[in-house]
């Protein structure tokens, strides 16, 4: 039995990367997983080096080994979707992604096919988008996938997303690119990589989507006479996540792995090239080059250039290679002019423009760079010494009379130029300076902020990413409080039309950021720039709630094991309920946020009621019970106690019903609360009567005895007044009668 | 200086009025001496204990001088009465004052006039104090009945008048206390 714990423990542990969040210093708790086994090793660097090298020089993301079996009976099988049995006990590291974990499934339908599932680690957002879109159509030169859906993975205790595909059975087409393989000759590679792959990226891209994950160890047989090549999956991760950065065009390389954005199908065709010379060569051409001087190398000679430079490509092969890799979009080659090629169109092979060289090369840290482009990444790699040199006029000067590029220097000083009195506001901090500084010097290149840096397509994984790993949001609400994606906005010369709506969404999730209530801040802009991220709520850390139709179920379930003093609320679940709801929640939101805790609660039931009934939600037995425990202030707001206590007894009948909007109904009655507020304002004018009649007779600076005796000489008066009226008559009628 | 011609004004005032009630009175003895002269003999002479009782209660609401009067007038009126049923002169007004034995019954009820009024208010106000004491208990119940209804929340005017009253006196008591030194200076 405790072997097995053990075991359990281990498998979890592997199964576990470091990207898996951790509790804040904010104290705001992330997603509980078990603790990575090896952080550092697991964690991708920043600038998306490969974790594996190799003698090939053929970066590879690291998609974990053999993990000790574990025991069968402990273990066993969990079934997706009522129909694929997973078996936690059967692993295939053979087919592992680098974010998620292969295992031996089983069609219960169809009970001979080959299939396995990944099962994704906990805590990166996944490509939900795209799940859904493969679940309804087969994509042809992809991996089959079959069907996806949530399951509680017991070796972790914890429910994560799991996927199910067709195995491929001819298995990886390289186990390892570590391993010298089989050159594909120029008479292979259109039939073998080419025609498959572009079949691919041409259909992902029918549906608006780019696989962007097109590399070499990425590649499986479909059959065991390995023939049929298809793409792996991209679905486990972010885009471009695992992708070594010699795979990603320059501007998405330059970004951190989960900053790279959505990318599209220039992406996929520009890694197709990488992947078609690797093949071709056999061999990484740039393995010579750190991932730091193949970028700086990429951005002063151009891709073609620094890979191909010292390499013999085949004529043939020259026009699809160079075409693949040109730098910019525009002149890149897409599924159209690949088509053309390899139905045998030939086209003149595209002259590279040679870069303007500097007359002098510009010094940083210790290297010598000749673009622009080199200089941004260097800087933004180390702040205080760029603000140094920026501060000192070297950059401008080298601007003017290097590169003959005065509108930059201008805007540089403009940049450097600030007003007075705003020298120690957070707008003129040195980090932020630099960030502008780089977006101006590459217009086109990632934000790059205090080792942030991403597109701003991919801003949100970027920030879904950070938050999982750091348990805090404190870089990309810096990003939105500086207003750098304004910024970015404004140095690009031809505003398209994209660059416009992506700064008009970012002035909404400014919006957002900017108030601190539940349902907004950085929360909101997390579930509003990934709309298929799961609900990070603590509460809801063992179950995977990425639709709001789930959400009520979820929170029913998990109520019988939480703690039931803690509310069934917090920032991330307002936030995620006012994301995914269709229904205006702002008024419940209000009412939520709202400091007296008694308001706050009506706030909370009356956010839940509406769910369950404009959601035709059946019985919450759960939540209804947690919520009715924790009416008590709520209660409290009637004045009358023969009114609360006739709600206290009431509500158990309800929560047997299980019906929000009743307990709502009954806690928070119009005609009931009408009735109580005027019932009380008239006891209180009774109680000041009494009060005021009190102190007529005994109050302050009363003499009790001595108003008492002045009574009784009145009395005394009256009654001596009567006797002698009465007396008075009497002597007449004696003496007239 | 506004302060001080207030009270100045309405002393002269009161004693203004004071002069006109003393016309009035002497107007109206005067005409009662003319017309009824024996009776107003034997009055005066009979309720001597009267006048002095009034002049000694100096109380508002003259309780003393009531009560004295009453029944002093009841040991008088039989007098009055004999004149005004046989001799109505001023002969037989003074006999009947002259004589001892009239006088004692006069003055009798005059004293037990006082007698009354020395042991009755005690008596009747030891009742009055044991009657509001029920009333206090009787409101302060209510008072209870209607916080275990409501709260304390509900004595919320209450307090308010309370804490306004404190205040009141709190600044009184500071500008008093200014206006003090103000003098002392």
């Amino acid at each position: 039995m405790v072997d097995a714990l053990n075991q359990a423990v281990e498998t979890a542990e592997a199964q576990t990367d470091a990207s898996l969040p951790q509790v804040g210093s904010d104290g705001v708790s992330a997603p509980a997983s078990p603790p990575p086994a090896t952080p550092a090793a697991e964690v991708k660097p920043a600038n998306g080096a490969p974790a594996k090298t190799s003698s090939t020089g053929i970066p590879e993301p690291d998609r974990g080994g053999p993990l000790p079996p574990l025991d069968d009976a402990l273990f066993p099988p969990c079934a997706l979707n009522d129909r694929y049995l997973i078996y936690p006990s059967k692993a295939l590291p053979d087919l592992n992604s680098p974010q998620a974990l292969a295992y031996k499934a089983e069609d219960r339908r169809e009970p001979g096919r080959p299939v396995f599932a990944l099962i994704c680690k906990p805590g990166l957002p996944i490509r939900t988008g795209l799940l859904k879109e493969l679940r309804a159509q087969a994509i042809r030169g992809l991996l089959p996938m079959l069907d996806f859906g949530p399951l509680f993975w017991s070796p972790i205790d914890q429910t994560t997303i799991a996927i199910v595909f067709d195995r491929p059975l001819g298995g990886r087409m390289l186990q390892s690119t570590a391993d010298r393989f089989t050159r594909i000759t120029e008479y292979e590679i259109s039939k073998v990589i080419f025609e498959p792959l572009s079949q691919a990226i041409s259909e992902l891209a029918t549906i608006n989507y780019a696989h962007r994950a097109i590399r070499l160890d990425n590649l499986f047989y479909m059959d065991k006479e390995r023939k049929n090549l298809v793409l792996g999956e991209c679905l486990t991760s972010p885009p471009g996540f695992d992708q070594p950065a010699i795979y990603e065009p320059l501007n998405r390389a330059f970004a951190m792995p989960s900053g790279r954005g959505d990318g599209m199908v220039y992406d996929d065709m520009y890694a197709l090239g990488i992947l078609s010379l690797f093949v071709l060569q056999g061999n990484n051409p740039a393995a010579r080059y750190s991932d730091e001087e193949m970028l700086s190398a990429k951005a002063e000679k151009g891709t073609y250039q620094a890979m191909c430079e010292n390499e013999r490509i085949t004529a043939s092969l020259i026009e699809p290679v160079r075409g693949l890799l040109a730098d910019e979009e525009f002149e890149r080659w897409n599924i159209e002019a690949l088509d053309q090629w390899l139905n045998g169109q030939r086209k003149t092979p595209i002259q590279r423009r040679p870069a303007t060289k500097p007359k002098a090369p510009f010094k940083f840290g210790a290297r010598d760079h000749m673009t622009v482009r080199s200089i941004a990444q260097a800087f933004s790699k180390s702040v205080p010494e760029a603000i140094k040199i920026i501060r000192s006029g070297k950059l401008e000067h080298w601007l003017r009379t290097s590169i003959d590029a005065p509108e930059i220097a201008d805007s540089l000083l403009e940049i450097m130029t600030i007003p007075k009195g705003h020298e120690a506001s957070l707008d003129a901090a040195d980090d932020v300076l630099v960030s502008k500084v780089c977006m101006r010097l590459d217009p086109h290149g990632p934000i790059r902020y205090k080792h942030f840096s991403f597109l701003p397509d991919g801003f949100g994984v970027a920030m879904a990413v950070e938050y999982l790993r750091k348990g805090n949001f404190q870089i990309p609400g810096e990003v939105l409080a500086r207003d750098l994606i304004g910024f970015w906005a404004t140095v690009h010369e031809k505003k398209t039309v994209e660059i416009s709506a992506i700064e008009r969404s970012f002035v909404s999730l400014r919006n957002f950021a900017r108030i601190n209530e539940m349902g907004y801040g950085l929360e909101r802009c997390l579930y509003e720039l990934n709309q298929t991220l799961p609900c990070q709520s603590p509460l809801l850390n063992k179950t995977y709630v990425d639709h709001i139709d789930d959400f009520l179920f979820a929170m029913d379930e998990i109520a019988d094991h939480t703690d039931k003093r803690s509310r069934p609320m917090d920032k991330h679940i307002a936030a995620f309920i006012d994301t995914h709801f269709k229904y205006d929640v702002t008024p419940h939101l209000k009412a939520l946020s709202d400091p007296h805790e008694e308001t706050s609660l009506i706030g909370l039931l009356s956010l839940y009621a509406l769910m369950q009934w404009r959601m035709k939600v059946p019985a919450l037995y759960g939540l209804s019970s947690w919520l009715g425990g924790l009416l008590a202030p709520a209660i409290g707001t009637y004045h009358s106690r023969t009114t609360r206590r006739h709600i206290e007894q009431e509500i158990p009948a309800l929560v047997r019903q299980g019906s929000l909007p009743e307990l709502f109904d009954l806690i928070d009655n119009a005609d009931r609360r009408t009735v109580d507020n005027s019932d009380f304002e008239a006891a209180q004018i009774a109680f000041a009567h009494a009060e005021e009649e009190i102190d007529g007779i005994v109050g302050e600076g009363i003499d009790q005895k001595k108003v008492a005796l002045e009574a009784g000489e009145r009395t005394t008066a009256m009654m001596a007044i009567t006797l002698s009226m009465i007396a008075t008559t009497v002597i007449i009628f004696a003496t007239t009668m | 200086m506004a302060r001080q011609q207030v009270p100045n004004a309405s002393q002269e005032d009161l004693r203004r009025r004071g002069r006109s009630n003393l016309t009035w009175i002497l107007l109206v003895l005067t005409c009662l001496v003319v017309l009824a002269g024996p009776t107003m003999v034997v009055l005066f002479l009979g309720m001597l204990p009267t006048v002095v009782a009034m002049i000694i209660d100096r109380t508002k609401q003259k309780s003393t001088t009531f009560c004295v009067g009453s029944v002093n007038f009841i040991g008088v009126f039989p007098f009055i009465m004999d004149l005004w049923t046989k001799i109505n002169t001023f002969d037989a007004a003074i006999l009947a004052v002259s004589d001892i034995f009239n006088l004692l019954v006069m003055y009798s009820a005059a004293a037990f006039g006082w007698f009354l009024f020395l042991t009755m208010p005690p008596i009747i106000s030891s009742f009055v104090i044991v009657l509001q004491q029920r009333k206090v208990a009787q409101l302060r119940g209510e008072q209870k009945d209607l916080i275990e209804e409501w709260g304390t929340e509900v004595a919320s005017i209450v307090e308010m008048r309370k804490a306004a009253k404190q205040e009141h006196h709190m600044e009184h008591g500071v500008e008093g206390a200014g206006h003090h030194r103000g003098h002392r200076t």
